[in-house]
């Protein structure tokens, strides 16, 4: 076990070094790439390792009382797990809910899901089929158009893992 | 089964009235390939494949855009809001790493 942690953040490592390289050959800054690259989202990775990439160190506010995280508390099948976030927030052009991410703490691959919405939507609302390794926090990472950033997270039991090797 | 890869389904509200908002549910048949791992635990190199972006547009624009790793369960399903102005088509359309594009659309018309 000792022996697979090694590995899994030597490979992250080497997937932020990859990026950054190439980014460094593109003249952009690696943030920047990083979310330009849906590949770059699903790093095999450490949760803080995954969350200190996309979001660099910025400071994230507890959002528990505007989102509303609805997902099992019991999973039976980690392979398919129902997720929804819906953010209490407005959705004008001036002050809209910009990005939704889905991360679960212990997958191998923790960021999920990257939604990005428009005022369009008339409401901060998404809604996936998750998997899961094990049991594991579930966290919803909301960041709005003024860049502040909230978050919200569950723990979810998983009976049988969904994520297989 | 692989026949079936990139069929979508899309529900929509049938009783909208202008101005709502409403929800959009659809589902799309597609394997979303795990990472496999061989006899001694090393990661199997090759291009899995697996959905990385869905967009859904409304009379045009896009309303929400679903970047997806790996960790998304198999034959995914996504909901999203969108606020019914006029009656018109949403539009989703799926990609995927072997170069995959699967487009559905389903039109909203009031009640």
């Amino acid at each position: 076990m000792a022996e697979s942690i090694t590995r899994r953040s030597a490979l992250g490592t080497l997937g932020v070094v990859g990026v950054t390289l190439a980014a460094g050959a593109l003249g952009t800054p690696a943030t920047a790439r990083a979310q330009a690259s849906p590949q770059a989202l699903g790093l095999q990775e450490t949760v803080q390792d995954g969350l200190k990439r996309v979001f660099g160190g910025r400071p994230m506010k507890d959002g528990s009382a505007l989102i509303k995280l609805e997902i099992p508390p019991i999973a039976e099948n980690g392979a398919v797990v129902p997720v929804n976030v819906e953010v209490n927030a407005p959705m004008t052009p001036a002050s809209y809910v910009k990005t939704i991410w889905i991360v679960a703490d212990k997958n191998r691959i923790p960021i999920v899901v990257r939604a990005t919405l428009t005022p369009d939507a008339g409401q901060a609302f998404v809604g996936t089929h998750i998997r899961l390794g094990e049991t594991t926090d579930v966290r919803a990472v909301v960041e709005q158009s003024d860049g502040t950033l909230l978050t919200a997270k569950r723990e979810v039991k998983v009976t049988v893992g969904g994520c297989g090797g | 089964m692989a026949g079936d890869i990139g069929k979508i389904r899309i529900r929509v509200p049938s009783n909208a009235k202008a101005g709502d908002v409403i929800r959009v549910r659809c589902l799309v048949i597609h394997p979303m390939e795990r990472i496999e791992r061989d006899a001694q635990g090393k990661i199997v190199d090759r291009n899995y494949n697996y959905i990385t972006r869905v967009t859904a547009t409304y009379l045009g624009k896009p309303v929400a855009v679903f970047d997806l790793t790996q960790s998304v369960s198999e034959n995914p399903a996504f909901s999203f809001a969108l606020k019914a102005t006029a009656p018109g088509p949403v539009t989703v359309t799926f990609v995927d790493t072997h170069g995959g594009k699967y487009e559905s659309r389903a039109d909203i018309a009031f009640a």
